[in-house]
Formats: structure tokens, C-alpha cells, sequence
């Protein structure tokens, strides 16, 4: 109690020396002044003021002291009667010596204050002083040991603040003065080291009995990692840490107890910014120990907010995140509820439809590293749940009608299925490996990292060398093992072997020669080898005799859409499409009347309709192609290439389509003119375009028992408006194309917000080609009534629409309506001033 | 939950297929495949077939140099009317160099390979196939052997086409006779007999009966025979392949069989025998030649095998000079080989359907030596091949 009443002595004591501060020119008067204030901060044996003394010039003193020499009320020449020597030793110390907090508080708020002039220059040196001789760890490590009620609540938040916003005052004040230090790329790793040097000291008084509190320095932490340091900051902490952690009880102890100290309000910055800092599961568990059990917000940000909500994570944080729960028996309940989570979050059809891909293969990867990290008891017990979202979740995917979801779903099934062990089975799916099927299925090794992942990738490059070296050595293989050191007089080199590259193998049967014949053997034949043959030259007969393939047109169409692939024929949907396209084209009107009355008749599967519609487009492409440009020989003839991929299968096209469409709008002013001019030839699909493109359009809205276009088929809705589009956009420059035009956008007009994002896909890239492909004089004329509420359509689902591809595209259309749009006005307007 | 799905099964919008080729791209196409093409069609006067051996060589295993393009028959004779299933050349003595050739349809065709026009044509097997053709070598009689279970002997001289004397077999098999002339007036003749696994030899003119070789185990069906005379002076043997793929060697004087292997699991099509290295082999319905030679001991033994690309095998025939083995493949092709290690050295294309026989001719200047492919398409083709070396040696 006697320290806090007021001390009379002290006081006038020091009111002397402000009143000499104040008034005094001497410069020896000046010295004595401050060497006085100096004594009653000197700690140590020969200083001559006493401890309650000192106590209560720090408490009641510093400050205005500090203040005044800061500059209230200084006349601003007076340090310059001192040396520069007394000055950094009088004037700087006084700074460096008392109070941390209380001098970081003055020189901010004289930093704030001072315009810029000599003084701030001297403040700002006493600031970079300040921190490098690490007076910051004093304020951390005395905040740590001052528990009492001194410690108001106002002066903690400002201290706070001002701590961790240093950088910011320094910058606005300075501007381009700055100082390097007082940048953030300094300042925060320097906190960060401060910090580290108050935790290690109170490591040390804990050795030594005393007690400690970590709050203000766990509440630095989550200040600075609230306004987005953390990366800085954690970055040089977590690895500290966790090697600290490693065989040091105490540091564990101080780590979790600086954790559990982090408000609330701010453990969700800090904790991920931990997670991304730390290097492994074990160091992350070292460093914030059970938190997840005692932290209801730590379990939250943990076991929910990293998984489920938020996507921008790299796997390892993932793997980090999960290891950390699976290594202790504490949290292992928490990993079996974070699986239940995730599993549901994946199996949800709705969020399978809704959410965003990235979001999707994130919580797959989540998925796949939690069912890694189980062990085969656990794995028992949730086995009948994890079954039945499996099965639910796989058909959603499956379902989808985006080729990343599918591909997803199914390596997860593979995986999911493979580790639960269902009695030797497991599901096996065909798809194509690529980086992130590869990823994903690296998941469930435990053991693996991204080095084995390339190691993989290396794998494969021998073995394709080594495919392709026998079959270029086929011919020699023979021989090879003949000339081996043997008698030389009886070698056969003197005799050089021919070229034997066209000794390849026979097939037995001769191909027909005759379209009937071919469609006999297609209808009837049970031989393999002649139906093969059958259909490998079929294109080619059909284009050959153009009179024989319109007797037979529609009837070898038929069977060829009927056709399955009995004999697992390689490229067998390649040549059966490329004859049906062939058939299309030479015998155009009836076939076309075929195929779009069977698109909507009973009893065709889905692959069936959708042949239909490549078919049909396929055709009109040909058709749309100018006749000069004759083609190479059709490939369904010499044995279609096994490597030319099925068309359907391929998503980047359209998009290529639409634009070299674009670009082929766009004037280059630097292009000269290198090409010849084209010649003028007939386009043939401008006669027929009708043919092609309005039976399609009746019929669609009523349900078939087997076929319901606005229900579940929804995959043949979006090809069907796709093909519709490419049908338009095809028809370009025909006179039909108007009509063409309008027809469609009502048609779209109804399925415009379709949940299906292929669907809507569709639908915007038939609006594109409309606005490509129609005049532009009939879109404002015939279509003027639409135009405006398009318009705001396009606007909304440019900005709103989930899918990215939707949104593009929805600004693609935007863009096209405007110029066309442009284009008739400027056009219009000169027309009238013509006339 | 067994079900497989297959990525392929169910195709999904994927944007469209059909944008893939449109006018707008197709420029990369046509620029794509004249890459190939491009260095011929710069100069017309730039030879071709270099060009293609260069291709050949950039990618055929052997390049040792240029592979040569494969050859082309020099010329071909037609008008057999029938399947060749049998050809024969006469070229040593100093008149026209003839080629025999039996037809599937009875006739069998004196080819003057001069003229390159048949000279003659006879019929007498009653229209039944020829199945195999020869000449003696002292006398010119033509020794033709048909499927109406007769062997004619022919005199042809002078423009005669006369049975002199016929033999009746009783063998409704494919199996060709062999015959061996022992000394200027007499021969053996080998055939299959009546019986299935009998062979029967006789000698000629005489017509007497030397011995019968019948084999103790079931082996089918005897399929080809070879009947020579060893050097060392023990009395005739006789190669035999039989239906269930084995080989043996028979001692004609003893009657006994010598030595068996087993060299084809399917039936022994055709075989031939070099009696200077005393090495052999043998052809069958499957994708490769075997290959075997006889030791000291008259023992039969298997040696490599040779891989084909097509299976089946009519005919096999050694040039004279032991240099070359020739194939006539089921496959339409004549394959040749290096007789020593058996190593490919062409495919001759010519045929459109099976080819059943072929036979080198026996001109007395190598550098004229011929190749003839008969085959089912009822063409002969004549090929030159690997005479250059002797043109210089």
C-alpha cells in the first residue's frame, strides 16, 4: 500500500526537472535534468534513488515525462545544445530504459502527432531503436508477469493495437520514408521472435516456480493473425515451436496454455493459419495439444470449417488436419465424426449439383484421407454407413453431367470400396488416369507423398518405350537369335533381306464388295470378322455408289442404330457413326426424317438418342463444309485408327468452336492479305438445314413411358439444345437462319434456369450461336420483343450462375447481342443519312 | 453395386463432338496430312522407291543401308483354268526351258518359258486334280499323279502326249508321289497307299513291289513323302510326315522305321529335304516352319523354328543351290528365307488367294534361275530373286 500512495518527494522532484526541461537554455542544466529522470530508472546496487521511489516515478512519471520530451511544450531547439553523444545517451535512453509499454505508447503517439521535421526523424529513430534492441520481448514478457488490476482493459486493447498495427501508423505517417523495419515483412517476423523470446523466458520462470500468464501474448497472436499476418508471423513461429515441443514438456505446456489463451473471437485466424505453418500432423498436435476437445471454436474451425466450408487448402493441410485427429486416442472420435460429415457432405446429391468442382474434389481428397487414416475396427464399425452413402453417393455422381464429377466419384469408389473389403469385391471403373485421378488415389497410401506421385509418372515412360520397340523389330525378331556367333560360312548375310513391312496379318474373310451385301451381313451374319469387315468398309461403299447407299439409305440406318457392339469391334462407334453420317449426307432429307422421328419414339436408350443427335450434327457439319475442300480418304475404310478418340468424348470443341468463331470476327488490322481469296462453292446444308433442325423441336415436351426430355433425362436435353445450337450455328448465311433463330430462343426460353448445369450450358451456347448466326437486321426485328428480357437474363446468370463455364459463356452471348446489336444501329443510321 | 460402370457406357454431354472438325479447323487438318506426302509430290522426278526406301529405312529394323522395296514378279503366266496345285520345271537341257503344271481341274499345262505361252496342254486324269508332275531326268517322260488314284508316265516327245504306262495307287489322299531313280532304266516310286498310314514302293518300269511301310503307331493319314539315296551307301530311305504332326524316317531296304519326332502339333502339310547338309523342314497348318536335321546316327533331330505372320503352309521348296527356302503360303504370299540360319529375307505379294505350290527352276546358268508361285487365284508368277551373286560368282 505504500508504494501506490502518492510519494510527495518524487513528485516535486520531478516537477522540478519538467519545470528546467521547460525553461532551461544551459545545456549543463539540461544534462543534470535528465541525468536526475535517468536515476530513477537506474536498477542496480549504485542507484541512488530507492525501489519505492523508482516505483512510483514509473507508475505516475514516465509518461509525462516521455511527453514532454517528445515535444509538448520543448522549444524545439534545445537537444541541439547536447552532443550527439549525451543525446542518444540521455535523451534515447530515457526511451529505451523505462517502461516498454509506456514508451511505445509515447513514440506512437508522437509519431502520430509530430509533422515531419527533425523531430519525427529523431522519433522514428528512437522507434527503429527501440525494436532492435528488443525491448519488444521486455513488453511482451512484462505483461506476462503483471497480473494485477493495474492492467485496465482500455490500456491493454490500445497496447494491442498499437503493437499490431505498428506497420500501418509507420506507413501512413512516413510514407515513402518508411523505414525497412516498420515494414510488415520485417516487423511481424521480428514480433514473432519477440514473442518466442517472452515464451522462453517464461518457460524459464516456470522451471524456476514462478507463475505466468500467457494472455497478452496470446492476444498479440490472434491480433496480428486477425489482420492477416498470420502467415508472417506463423511462419516463423510454428517451426520454432515444434521443435521446441519436441522433448520439452514445459514448452508443450506454455504452447497449449498460449493457445487456449487466443480470445475467441480470433482463434479461427490463428488456428489456420497454423495448420498451413506447421509442417506435420504430429507437430500440429505438439503445438496446440487437445485443443479440439476443450475449444468448442478450435472443434468447429477444425473438424468443420476447414473441411466443409472452406476449399483453398493444398492437400498437405488436409493431411495435416486429419493426421492430427486420427493420433490421439482422445480425438480419434472426432476423425469417425469428421468421416460421417464428410462422407454425407460428399454423397449429397444436392451438393454434387450445387457446389463448385474445386469444392467437390476437395472434400473427395478429405474423404479419401480420412478412410486412409481409419483403422480396420473402426472401419467394421461404420461399415453399413459408409456402405450406404457410398451407394448414394456414387450414383449421384454417376449421374452427373460433368466428366470430372463422374471421374471423381468413381476413382472415390474405387478407393472407398477397395479399403472397406467387401468380401473380394470391388468396384472397377474404366476412366482415364490423369494428374488428379492419380492425386487422388495417392491418398489412401498413407505412406505416400507428391515425390512418389512423380515417381509414377516416370513409370510410365519406359514402358511405352519399350511397347512400341518390339513392334518396330517385329520383323527381325527371327533372325536375331540365328546370327549369333555361329559358323560363319554358314550365315545367309550375304543375301540382304527385302523390305517385308507389308507381311502383316490376314484376316480370312474378304470384305463385301456391294452395299447389299454389307447390309446382309450387318442384318444377319454371326460371323465376327465379317460383320467387322462389313462395317469397316460400309462408310466407303456408301460414299462410292451414291445411288446404291439412297436405294438403301433409311434401312441400312436403321440397323446401324440398332447395331450393339456383339464382337467388341475396335472403333466399332466411330465407324458405325461415320457410316451413319455418311448415309446422312448422301441421301439427306429421308434419312434426316428417320433420325428425328426415332429421337422421340419409344424404346431407344439414351446412347441411342444421343447417337442420333452427333449423327445428325456430324452430317450437317459435312454438309456445311464447301465441296472443293474433298476429303482424304474416309477412315472407316483402312481400319479406323484406334487412337482417334470417340468425338462425344471430347468437352474442349464446342468451346474451340465458338472461339475461332469469335476470333474469325475479330479484325486484325496487321494481317495482311497472304491468303488466296476462297472460292465461291453452293453450301449444301443451307437447302436442308430445316430438315435437320425442326423436327427436333416438336415433340420435346411430351413424356415418353421410356423417354421424358424435361424429367430425369436431362442429359439428352442439354445434348439435344447443344446439338440444336450447333445445327444453328452451322446454318449460318441460310436463308432459313431467321426462322432457325426464333424457333430456338423459344424453344430455350422454357428450360433457361434447368438445374442441370449442362443443361443450361447448352441452353447458353444455343442463345450464342443464335446471336452469331442470325442476321443481324431479322434479330432486331424479329426478335425485339425478346432481346430485352434475354438480355436480363444473360446479365443474371453472368453474374449468379454457379457453374464458371455458364458464366462465361452467359457474358460471351452478352457480348455477341451488343455488337450485332451495334452493328444494325450503325448500319440503320447510315442508311438513313443516305437517304 | 457389381455392376461395372464403364465411362464409355453412357456418353455425356460433353459440349458437342461435332465442333470438332468444323470448316474452321479443318485447315490443320489438310496441313497434317500432307506432311507426309509433301516431299514426293515437291518434285515429280524424284524417285519414288527412293523415297519409300528412305521412309523403310528410317523405320525398318534391319537398316544396314536401304531396305529394298519388296520385289515384283517378272512375269506371270495365266489360263490354267484351275487351282496350281503342282509345278515343275525342266530347264537343264538345251532346248526351251519348260515349266510343268498340274491343275485342280485335271489339265496340266506345259508352260514354254520362252514364249511364255502354255505349249501344251494335257488331260489325263480324267478330270480329276493333278496333284503332283515331274520328269525323269534320263528319258523326257512327264510323270504326272492325279486324284483318280492313278500315276501316268507321258511320253511328250515329238509332240506325242501319250500314257505310256500308270500306276494305281488306291490312295484318295493329297499326298504326292517321290521318286527315285536308282540307275538310268529304273526307278522307286513312293506313294500313299489304300491303307491309311501305308506306303507303298515299287519299282519301274516293273512295277514290282518293293516294300510296305506301315508305321506301329497311329499317325494318321500319311501327308507328304521324300525318297532319296544316302551318301554313304546304305540302301534308300524315306521321309514321311504324317496327319498328327510327326516325322519319320524310314529304311526302305529294312522296312523299319528309323526314327520319329513329333514337329507339328497340327497335321504335316509339306516338307523338304537337303540332302547335302542333310537338313530338313517342314511346314503344317499352324504359324510356323519347323526345322530339323539328321545326325550320324540317322536320328531325327528338331532344331529351331521359324515364326510366320499368317499361318498354313503348302508347299516348301530349297533352291539348288541351298541358299534360299521358299514358303507357299496360305496366306497368298511366298515367304523367303536364307536357307543356313533361316532368316527372312522377302515376302513376295503377288496372289489373291492361297498359293500351293512352288518350285526353283533348275537352269544350268544361276543367273537365269526362277522362282514359280502357283496358286488358287489360277495364276503363275515367275519371280527373280537372289541371283545377283551369282552373277559374279
Amino acid at each position: 500500500m505504500e508504494s501506490l500512495a502518492p510519494n510527495p518527494e518524487v513528485r516535486l522532484e520531478v516537477s522540478r526537472c519538467f519545470r528546467t526541461l521547460a525553461t532551461s537554455t544551459d545545456a549543463k542544466d539540461l544534462v543534470a535534468t535528465l541525468q536526475t529522470l535517468h536515476c530513477y530508472l537506474d536498477e542496480g546496487p549504485e542507484s541512488r534513488t530507492d525501489p519505492v521511489q523508482r516505483a512510483e516515478f514509473r507508475r505516475a512519471h514516465f509518461t509525462p515525462a516521455l511527453r514532454l520530451l517528445g515535444g509538448g511544450g520543448i522549444r524545439a531547439d534545445w537537444p541541439a545544445g547536447l552532443t550527439p553523444a549525451q543525446q542518444a545517451e540521455l535523451w534515447d535512453g530515457l526511451f529505451l530504459k523505462g517502461p516498454p509499454e509506456q514508451a511505445l505508447l509515447v513514440l506512437m503517439e508522437a509519431m502520430g502527432e509530430q509533422r515531419a521535421g527533425a523531430n519525427l526523424d529523431r522519433f522514428v529513430a528512437i522507434t527503429e531503436k527501440f525494436l532492435r534492441s528488443g525491448r519488444l520481448a521486455d513488453l511482451l514478457w512484462s505483461r506476462c508477469l503483471e497480473t494485477g488490476p493495474s492492467d485496465s482493459p482500455q490500456l491493454r486493447e490500445t497496447l494491442l493495437g498499437r503493437i499490431a498495427a505498428l506497420p500501418d501508423v509507420t506507413a501512413n505517417r512516413l510514407h515513402l520514408r518508411n523505414k525497412a523495419l516498420f515494414l510488415p515483412q520485417q516487423y511481424y517476423p521480428l514480433l514473432a521472435t519477440e514473442m518466442l523470446a517472452a515464451l522462453e523466458r517464461t518457460c524459464q520462470s516456470l522451471r524456476d516456480g514462478t507463475d505466468c500468464s500467457l494472455t497478452f501474448v496470446a492476444q498479440t497472436l490472434g491480433k496480428v493473425c486477425i489482420q492477416g499476418h498470420s502467415g508472417l508471423v506463423l511462419a516463423v513461429l510454428a517451426p520454432r515451436l515444434s521443435v521446441f515441443t519436441r522433448s520439452d514438456m514445459v514448452w508443450q505446456r506454455v504452447c497449449w496454455k498460449l493457445l487456449q489463451n487466443v480470445p475467441q473471437r480470433w482463434m479461427e485466424s490463428v488456428l489456420t493459419g497454423l495448420v498451413q505453418a506447421v509442417s506435420g500432423p504430429d507437430a500440429l498436435g505438439r503445438i496446440i495439444g487437445n485443443l479440439v476437445l476443450t475449444n468448442k471454436k478450435a472443434q468447429f474451425v477444425i473438424t468443420h470449417k476447414l473441411l466443409l466450408l472452406q476449399y483453398k487448402y493444398e492437400t498437405g493441410v488436409l493431411r495435416i488436419v486429419l493426421g492430427y485427429l486420427a493420433a490421439d486416442r482422445e480425438r480419434r472420435p472426432l476423425l469417425i465424426q469428421v468421416l460421417r460429415s464428410v462422407l454425407q457432405a460428399w454423397a449429397n446429391p444436392s451438393a454434387v449439383k450445387h457446389t463448385p468442382l474445386d469444392q467437390q474434389l476437395y472434400v473427395s481428397k478429405a474423404l479419401l484421407l480420412s478412410v486412409s487414416l481409419l483403422k480396420d475396427s473402426e472401419l467394421q464399425e461404420l461399415r453399413s454407413e459408409l456402405l450406404q452413402c457410398l451407394l448414394g453417393g456414387m450414383q449421384s455422381h454417376l449421374d452427373s453431367g460433368v466428366v470430372r464429377v463422374r471421374r471423381m466419384g468413381m476413382v472415390v469408389g474405387e478407393c472407398l470400396s477397395a479399403r472397406m473389403d467387401l468380401n473380394k469385391t470391388k468396384l472397377k471403373f474404366e476412366y482415364e488416369q490423369d494428374e488428379e485421378t492419380l492425386e487422388l488415389l495417392c491418398l489412401m497410401s498413407p505412406t505416400t507423398d507428391e515425390p512418389e506421385a512423380e515417381q509414377v509418372n516416370e513409370v510410365d515412360t519406359p514402358q511405352e518405350t519399350s511397347a512400341t520397340a518390339p513392334s518396330t523389330q517385329d520383323a527381325s525378331s527371327p533372325n536375331k537369335s540365328k546370327t549369333d556367333p555361329g559358323s560363319d560360312l554358314d550365315s545367309d548375310d550375304e543375301l540382304t533381306p527385302y523390305d517385308m513391312s507389308g507381311d502383316q496379318e490376314t484376316s480370312t474373310a474378304s470384305p463385301p464388295r456391294y452395299l447389299r451385301d454389307c447390309l446382309e451381313t450387318l442384318v444377319s451374319s454371326e460371323d465376327p470378322s465379317r460383320v467387322e469387315l462389313s462395317l469397316r468398309v460400309a462408310e466407303g461403299l456408301v460414299r462410292r455408289n451414291i445411288f446404291a447407299a439412297r436405294e438403301v439409305s433409311v434401312q441400312l440406318t436403321k440397323v446401324l442404330l440398332h447395331m450393339e457392339d456383339k464382337y467388341s469391334i475396335s472403333g466399332f462407334l466411330s465407324l458405325r457413326q461415320a457410316t451413319m453420317v455418311a448415309l446422312t449426307v448422301t441421301d439427306c432429307i429421308s434419312v434426316t426424317q428417320y433420325l428425328t422421328t426415332e429421337f422421340y419414339s419409344l424404346n431407344y436408350s439414351l446412347r441411342q438418342r444421343l447417337d442420333i443427335l452427333e449423327v445428325l450434327t456430324l452430317a450437317a457439319q459435312e454438309l456445311s463444309k464447301p465441296i472443293a475442300e474433298t476429303r482424304t480418304p474416309p477412315m472407316g475404310v483402312s481400319g479406323a485408327p484406334e487412337s482417334t478418340p470417340y468425338p462425344g468424348d471430347n468437352p474442349v470443341h464446342w468451346r474451340e468452336v465458338v472461339q475461332k468463331r469469335i476470333d474469325s470476327k475479330t479484325k486484325r488490322l496487321r494481317k495482311g492479305a497472304t491468303q488466296p481469296p476462297a472460292t465461291a462453292t453452293p453450301n449444301r446444308y443451307a437447302p436442308v438445314a430445316g430438315h435437320f433442325f425442326f423436327p427436333l423441336l416438336s415433340n420435346y415436351d411430351k413424356p415418353q413411358v421410356t423417354f421424358d426430355l424435361l424429367g430425369g433425362d436431362h442429359l439428352v436435353l442439354g445434348r439435344l439444345i447443344h446439338s440444336l445450337g450447333l445445327l444453328m450455328h452451322l446454318a449460318v448465311n441460310a436463308p432459313i437462319a431467321a426462322q432457325m433463330g426464333c424457333a430456338l430462343l423459344d424453344f430455350v426460353w422454357a428450360v433457361r434456369y434447368h438445374a442441370d448445369q449442362m443443361v443450361r450450358r447448352g441452353v447458353l451456347f444455343a442463345v450464342c450461336s443464335v446471336f452469331l448466326s442470325m442476321p443481324s437486321e431479322n434479330l432486331l426485328v424479329d426478335l425485339s420483343d425478346q432481346l430485352f428480357e434475354t438480355r436480363t437474363w444473360l446479365a443474371d446468370v453472368a453474374e449468379e450462375d454457379p457453374d464458371a463455364d455458364c458464366r462465361s459463356l452467359a457474358i460471351q452471348s452478352l457480348v455477341l447481342l451488343d455488337k450485332s446489336l451495334k452493328k444494325q444501329l450503325r448500319d440503320q443510321q447510315a442508311l438513313t443519312s443516305e437517304s | 453395386m457389381n455392376t461395372l460402370f464403364s465411362e464409355r457406357d453412357c456418353v455425356f454431354y460433353t459440349g458437342t463432338s461435332t465442333g470438332s472438325s468444323s470448316p474452321l479447323n479443318g485447315g490443320s487438318f489438310s496441313s497434317g496430312a500432307c506432311f507426309q506426302s509433301s516431299p514426293l509430290t515437291a518434285s515429280d522426278n524424284y524417285p519414288k522407291q527412293t523415297a519409300f526406301g528412305l521412309l523403310a529405312a528410317t523405320r525398318g529394323p534391319n537398316d544396314r543401308g536401304m531396305l529394298r522395296p519388296a520385289p515384283s514378279p517378272i512375269y506371270t503366266l495365266r489360263g490354267a483354268g484351275g487351282p496350281l496345285n503342282t509345278l515343275h520345271f525342266s530347264c537343264k537341257g538345251g532346248n526351251t526351258p519348260l515349266l510343268f503344271s498340274g491343275s485342280g481341274k485335271g489339265a496340266i499345262h506345259v508352260w514354254n518359258l520362252n514364249t511364255r505361252r502354255a505349249e501344251k496342254t494335257v488331260e489325263g486324269h480324267s478330270g480329276h486334280s493333278v496333284v503332283w508332275v515331274g520328269t525323269l531326268r534320263e528319258t523326257d517322260a512327264l510323270i504326272s499323279q492325279g486324284r483318280d488314284m492313278q500315276v501316268c508316265l507321258w511320253d511328250l516327245s515329238e509332240g506325242r502326249s501319250e500314257v505310256t504306262d500308270s500306276v494305281w495307287t488306291g490312295s484318295v489322299g493329297f499326298c504326292q508321289c517321290s521318286v527315285l531313280e536308282t540307275s538310268s532304266s529304273a526307278r522307286l516310286l513312293a506313294f500313299a497307299g489304300h491303307q491309311t498310314e501305308e506306303i507303298k514302293i515299287i519299282e519301274l518300269p516293273g512295277k514290282t513291289p518293293v516294300c510296305t511301310l506301315v508305321p506301329d503307331a497311329k499317325l494318321g493319314m500319311v501327308m507328304c513323302i521324300k525318297l532319296w539315296q544316302p551318301d554313304s551307301g546304305h540302301g534308300p530311305l524315306l521321309l514321311a510326315g504324317y496327319e498328327d504332326g510327326s516325322l519319320l524316317l524310314w529304311d526302305v531296304t529294312q522296312r523299319s522305321a528309323l526314327s520319329r519326332v513329333k514337329a507339328h502339333p497340327e497335321p504335316v502339310m509339306c516338307l523338304t529335304f537337303d540332302l547335302r547338309c542333310l537338313r530338313g523342314v517342314s511346314g503344317s497348318s499352324e504359324k510356323q516352319l519347323s526345322a530339323w536335321m539328321l545326325d550320324g546316327q540317322n536320328n531325327l533331330q528338331l532344331q529351331d523354328n521359324v515364326a510366320l505372320v499368317n499361318p498354313g503352309v503348302s508347299q516348301l521348296c530349297v533352291r539348288a543351290d541351298g541358299k534360299l527356302l521358299a514358303s507357299a503360303g496360305w496366306d497368298h504370299r511366298v515367304r523367303i528365307f536364307g536357307w543356313k540360319k533361316l532368316r527372312p529375307l522377302a515376302v513376295l505379294q503377288y496372289h489373291t488367294d492361297m498359293v500351293l505350290s512352288v518350285a526353283f527352276s533348275d537352269h544350268q546358268d544361276p543367273g537365269h534361275r526362277l522362282l514359280a508361285a502357283g496358286s488358287k487365284d489360277h495364276r503363275i508368277s515367275l519371280w527373280s530373286i537372289y541371283n545377283e551373286g551369282a552373277d559374279t560368282g
